[in-house]
């Protein structure tokens, strides 16, 4: 009788706690570096989000279409935006450079004779969406896998653990390529998600695949020391079911750790998502990304590094900021847990 | 034939060019050379087997021009003669009989294979019989013409060729025996899939072990990671200079892995001696003026072209794939391939300088012989007509640069012609399989083809006869699905004509050529060069037509 | 124990084996991966198409084909590439070991020494300027992609700078055997060795140095101050001693995953033909035998690094012990 009121006291007072969430939306605003970070993301978000605008009223030309034969007037000098080299053998073309005036080919062109500057804004708006939307599907099913498992144990467990781990051991270039060659021509339907061929999805679904062993696990550890916590034997004790018991005293403490992954796990995703483009699979032409920018600055390397430099240096300034802003949620949320950056 | 890999960047307006470009190397070639030395050659990739009767790649080609011979070769010289058939390992060009179905081969006397064994008249009927019991890529559609053959086809393992490939020991002979005339047997035959190995050569794909050959070099060791070493044949002995002349260097070291950019700077600052690869756009200004002493430019028998697909909407209509004929820019697409100086407009199937070629553009602004500017009134009138505008169209690119960089031109002109258009690049190794495949249902996409002898036949009736087109087969060259019975027949009678009248059957030829032409079953768009860049201790560089370079006749300081 | 060591080991396998079997699945799944045609070359006739599709055994069903393949691939080791033809997938896997062990062990001595000075040196300063410094870097050096810092390393020393005293020693991308010429070895691989351990660099001294902080404050570390230990003393004895467990763990996680082929960018952009570069290779011409080949090394790596790592956390740690 007594041991029971005493476990209600201990349940009802860590339902009741409020706290941590103050206590943390407290702690991040006093955290000038995170702050700072989150205001960096901010500005390249409504940046890329302005591309259009930039488009239209400073570059003044389409960013999608080739351009193969205009020209433009650049200090008075009117030059062609694929220069021929006219000299010895006059083999080859070289994209105009950057101009470094806020207009027309700011930061040069490519080898389509296309603005890198608006394709560089147009860019960051399919890579923060693919990192955002990959990141919301691997942790829904990072969350769900990782309860699951932990709170049902049991063969329940042991059989999603091993598939977390042919997931975790597979090779995901070999995944990327196999997919991308099945998804170019035919649609696929998953459930009630119809993914058109060429469309953003596909790297989103890859991506968002790839890291859910990455967060899984950890939360899985989570829930299974949760399930020794002393609030929960005790809900356990008084003969709380086990929905009630996952639902109020599982999964919120389970939430603090995912939000604690949202940052990195946006982290992750833009690199991967560079990687992939560089390997050639990801956002198809016209359309770019980062990535696909750097790939596409890859053949001008030699001649114009400014084309796979600047989207270079936009991931890292981001996955920076994020891993910053990272740094600050796990301080204020979950200051103990041993979460890798990478 | 298609090249392993595109040449993403090559060439002039004909081979005068080529040669004006050469001149400061064949100079050199006045002096007389000097033996010894090992050339260092460079690929970013090996190209599979090295076993001869299998392997068909332009890379591994042109060298085992080098380390075998056939009954007869194409004359190693780097002009224009390079393109006609001499007699190599028989004593001479026999003359057809029976017809044209009969061809008699005198073997010369006293060649050996590079591995001491004599060369016999049983060594070439083995050959021939192993071409078919390994299932050699070419024996269903350039030697299915001799006598027997059908049944190889059919069982490889049994093959005989009998009362096709006959030997006389003692009169030292080997008599062929066709079903039907052919006028480009000489020719089929000069390629290295009919070179003569020895007779007791393993009768499966040898894969990365050499077979022994006849030629000035062989080949010591193959590992497709890293190296391909080839060495002096002991047994060499010059027989003819113009079929198989001896060589300089004493060693020639194929390398594997190293990408183009790392290749190109490997060969500028001599570490290397050539490059197979085309060098990356990227450096072309710089070899076109820093190392334009180390580069040479020759133009190919060649196209790039963009397939339509003549059973599919919209290009199901005749209207259409004209309409993108008119509306192609073909001098943006020239500079995306390197600039007027790599390759050549080109609105027609045969390429320039080539047997039958005669100029010809109807999709041009005026048209007439030379493809001179868009006509985008005349291409939308004609999608007007189709009242195809509003479809959607997909693109199918190699996931190279070049090709990619096509792609995305030609859909802003299907754009702008009213189509919704998406292009997708998929990778260069699947690419040329999928698209040829009529269940993937390609509407249009980007392609290349080399020719494999100088025929107009291996332009023409490979890419458009019916008889190429395997609906559901990856095997289906024909890409567009073009097939029309009359302009089939035609094919039939210029290649009968071509036996008994050369000069008539080229005639009908340049007929055909423009058959093809006018019901636009492609997009040609022009006609590439290749870009040789080579150190600057080798000497005497020579480019011949059929083979490009020739190895054995260079000679490093 | 010894049931749970072997139970562990019998899922190692499954795991193995589930991998194999995807990657085999992806593999005939993928439109246009067929490769008779690509075998048989340009412009063949349908008879030698279904020639080559019975030699290579294609026209059987797709056990009987996965089980052939996994016979010749273990058992009679002869497995030969789609590709390049009569090359023996095995030997050639075998072969590219030493390229990758070199890459990843030289770049584990600088990741370890520099994510240890890193922790340690911030650790131990912590708060000021150099620990804040130092933890910038870190982050900087966790968030640069590495293709893309390996293709600024070759900008820079192949061909921007390579003409300057600075550069001019860098020897041109590729591999150079360490037998062949050990100082040509070093000179070919330190940039690559640089690139790849950067981002390791930044994550080890950014974990060992938050695990520093957190033993510092631990009982039995003030009980070693109250017995007038010295400070530096107390922290490279007992402080980092303790932290290096994580590290430890870490490292058999990541060092595993390198091997197995995870330094696949890296051996790419350098040019150095490992068992990354071939993986790269063989998925870009969908060689089904050498995918098949390398995947199963690479999970080998992967699934044994994290046995290993499990089963010494086992004997290290009796909580994980009762949480299984």
């Amino acid at each position: 009788m007594d041991n029971l009121s005493a476990g209600q006291a201990l349940v009802r007072s860590h339902r009741g706690a409020e706290g941590p969430w103050r206590t943390a939306w407290r702690k991040l605003r006093a955290d000038r570096a995170a702050i700072m970070a989150f205001g960096v993301l901010v500005l390249i978000t409504a940046a890329s989000l302005a591309a259009p605008l930039y488009a239209r009223h400073v570059s003044g030309t389409d960013p999608f279409a080739t351009n193969l034969n205009g020209e433009i007037v650049i200090h008075g000098e009117t030059r062609q935006v694929l220069e021929p080299s006219t000299e010895g053998l006059g083999l080859g073309f070289t994209p105009l450079g950057p101009t470094w005036d806020f207009g027309p080919y700011m930061l040069g062109a490519d080898n389509q004779g296309r603005d890198v500057a608006a394709r560089l804004l147009y860019g960051g708006r399919n890579s923060l969406l693919i990192a955002g939307a990959a990141a919301l599907i691997c942790l829904g099913l990072a969350t769900l896998l990782g309860v699951v498992s932990g709170f049902f144990g049991g063969l329940v467990d042991t059989l999603l653990s091993r598939i977390l781990d042919v997931l975790w051991a597979f090779p995901i270039f070999l995944l990327a390529i196999s997919l991308s060659i099945v998804l170019i021509t035919q649609s696929i339907t998953i459930g009630p998600i119809e993914i058109r061929s060429g469309s953003l999805w596909l790297p989103i679904f890859i991506i968002g695949i790839v890291y859910v062993p990455y967060v899984a696990r950890p939360i899985r550890g989570h829930v299974l020391s949760l399930m020794q916590a002393e609030f929960v034997t005790a809900a356990i004790g008084i003969g709380a079911s086990p929905w009630r018991i996952l639902l109020y005293d599982i999964l919120p403490n389970v939430i603090t750790r995912v939000i604690v992954f949202v940052p990195l796990i946006l982290a992750l995703n833009m690199m991967t998502e560079s990687s992939l483009s560089f390997l050639s699979i990801g956002v198809q032409p016209p359309d770019a990304s980062w990535g696909t920018i750097i790939q596409d600055g890859q053949g001008l390397l030699y001649s114009r590094p400014i084309v796979a430099l600047a989207p270079g240096l936009a991931i890292v300034i981001c996955v920076l900021a994020l891993n910053i802003l990272g740094d600050g949620v796990r301080d204020a949320l979950d200051p103990k847990s041993s979460i890798r950056v990478a | 034939m298609r090249s392993r890999k595109v040449f993403s960047a090559m060439m002039a307006g004909a081979g005068l060019a080529g040669l004006t470009l050469m001149a400061p190397l064949t100079g050199a070639a006045a002096q007389e050379g000097k033996a010894g030395g090992t050339l260092k050659l460079l690929a970013n990739a090996a190209a599979g087997t090295i076993d001869p009767h299998i392997n068909y790649t332009l890379q591994y080609f042109q060298i085992n021009y080098i380390l075998y011979d056939g009954l007869v070769t194409f004359r190693k010289t780097g002009d224009k003669t390079g393109f006609e058939v001499v007699a190599d390992l028989a004593e001479s060009l026999p003359k057809p009989d029976d017809g044209g179905k009969k061809y008699v081969f005198t073997l010369r006397k006293g060649i050996k294979f590079s591995d001491g064994s004599d060369l016999t008249t049983a060594d070439v009927v083995a050959s021939f019989q192993r071409m078919f019991k390994i299932s050699g890529p070419t024996t269903g559609t350039l030697y299915n013409g001799i006598v027997g053959a059908d049944k190889c086809l059919k069982t490889p393992a049994t093959c005989t060729l009998e009362g096709g490939v006959v030997a006389d020991e003692a009169a030292g002979t080997v008599t062929f025996n066709l079903v039907a005339p052919d006028p480009d047997f000489l020719q089929k035959i000069s390629i290295p899939h009919a070179a003569i190995l020895p007779a007791e050569a393993p009768l499966k794909d040898t894969g990365t072990v050499p077979i022994a050959g006849t030629g000035p070099y062989m080949i010591a060791s193959y590992d497709p990671n890293s190296l391909l070493k080839m060495v002096r044949n002991p047994h060499f002995k010059e027989w003819s200079k113009e079929a198989q002349p001896a060589g300089y260097p004493d060693g020639i070291d194929y390398g594997f892995g190293l990408n183009d950019e790392a290749a190109v700077t490997a060969v500028e600052n001599g570490q290397a001696d050539w490059m197979f690869d085309p060098p990356p756009a990227d450096r072309l200004a710089e070899l076109g003026t820093k190392y334009a002493k180390q580069v040479s430019v020759h133009p190919l028998t060649a196209m790039w072209y963009a397939p339509m697909n003549t059973n599919l909407a919209p290009f199901n209509d005749i209207r259409v794939r004209q309409a993108v004929n008119y509306a192609i820019d073909r001098a943006a697409v020239v500079k995306l391939f390197g600039g007027s100086n790599l390759a050549q407009p080109s609105c027609q199937i045969l390429p320039p300088d080539f047997p039958s070629y005669a100029p010809y553009c109807p999709f041009t602004a005026n048209p007439g012989e030379k493809w001179s500017a868009p006509d985008l009134e005349k291409a939308k009138a004609l999608v007007a007509a189709s009242g195809t505008a509003g479809q959607e169209v997909t693109i199918i690119t190699e996931d190279t640069e070049v090709s990619k960089s096509i792609g995305i031109y030609l859909q802003d002109v299907l754009n702008g012609l009213g189509y919704k258009t998406s292009v997708k690049p998929i990778s260069q190794n699947i690419q040329f399989t999928y698209i040829q495949n009529t269940n993937n249902k390609v509407q249009i996409s980007v392609s290349q083809w080399f020719q494999d002898y100088p025929k107009p036949s291996n332009f023409l009736q490979v890419l458009f006869s019916c008889a190429s087109f395997n609906p559901g087969s990856d095997a289906s060259v024909n890409i567009s699905g073009f097939c029309d019975k009359a302009i089939d027949q035609k094919m039939v009678e210029a290649q009968t004509a071509t036996i008994a009248d050369p000069a008539k059957g080229a005639e009908l030829w340049t007929a055909v050529d423009k058959a093809v032409t006018d019901a636009a079953p492609v997009a040609v768009l022009f006609t590439p060069k290749r870009i040789d860049l080579i150190s600057p201790r080798l000497k005497n560089f020579v480019f011949s037509p059929q083979f490009y370079w020739i190895m054995s006749q260079s000679w490093v300081e | 124990m010894l049931a749970a060591l072997v139970s562990r080991l019998g899922q190692m396998v499954l795991v193995m084996f589930g991998i194999s079997v995807v990657a085999f699945l992806i593999f005939f799944a993928t439109p246009g991966a067929d490769p008779s045609a690509r075998i048989a070359g340009r412009n063949a006739s349908q008879e030698t198409l279904a020639q080559v599709r019975h030699d290579f055994g294609l026209d059987r069903t797709l056990p009987v084909q996965y089980a052939l393949m996994m016979e010749r691939l273990f058992i009679s080791r002869d497995l030969t590439s789609f590709v390049n033809r009569g090359q023996k997938v095995v030997p050639t896997v075998l072969e590219a070991i030493p390229i990758t062990l070199s890459l990843v062990l030289g770049a584990a001595v600088l990741w370890v020494l520099g994510g240890l000075i890193v922790g340690v040196v911030a650790g131990a300063t912590r708060g000021t300027w150099l620990d804040r410094m130092l933890m910038i870097l870190s982050l900087i050096g966790v968030s640069i992609p590495v293709f893309w810092l390996g293709e600024v390393a070759n900008l820079v020393t192949q061909s921007r700078w390579h003409d300057t005293w600075l550069f001019s020693w860098v020897p041109p991308l590729g591999y150079i055997a360490f037998t062949d010429n050990p100082w040509g070895w070093f000179k070919a691989l330190v940039i690559p060795w640089f690139t790849l351990a950067t981002l390791y660099i930044g994550l080890y001294g950014r974990v060992l140095r938050a695990s520093i902080i957190e033993t510092m404050q631990e009982d039995f570390i003030r009980t070693a101050r109250a017995k007038g230990i010295g400070e530096r003393r107390v922290l490279l004895r007992h402080g980092l001693r303790t932290s290096l467990v994580a590290f430890v763990t870490m490292f058999g996680l990541d060092f595993g995953a390198l091997v197995g082929g995870g330094a696949l960018l890296t051996e790419v952009v350098f040019g150095l033909q490992g068992v990354g570069k071939l993986t790269y290779g063989a998925l870009q011409t969908l060689d089904l035998p050498m995918i098949l080949a390398t995947v199963i090394y690479a999970s080998f790596f992967v699934v044994m690094a994290n046995f290993i790592v499990d089963v010494a956390f086992v004997f290290i740690d009796p909580r994980v012990r009762d949480a299984h």
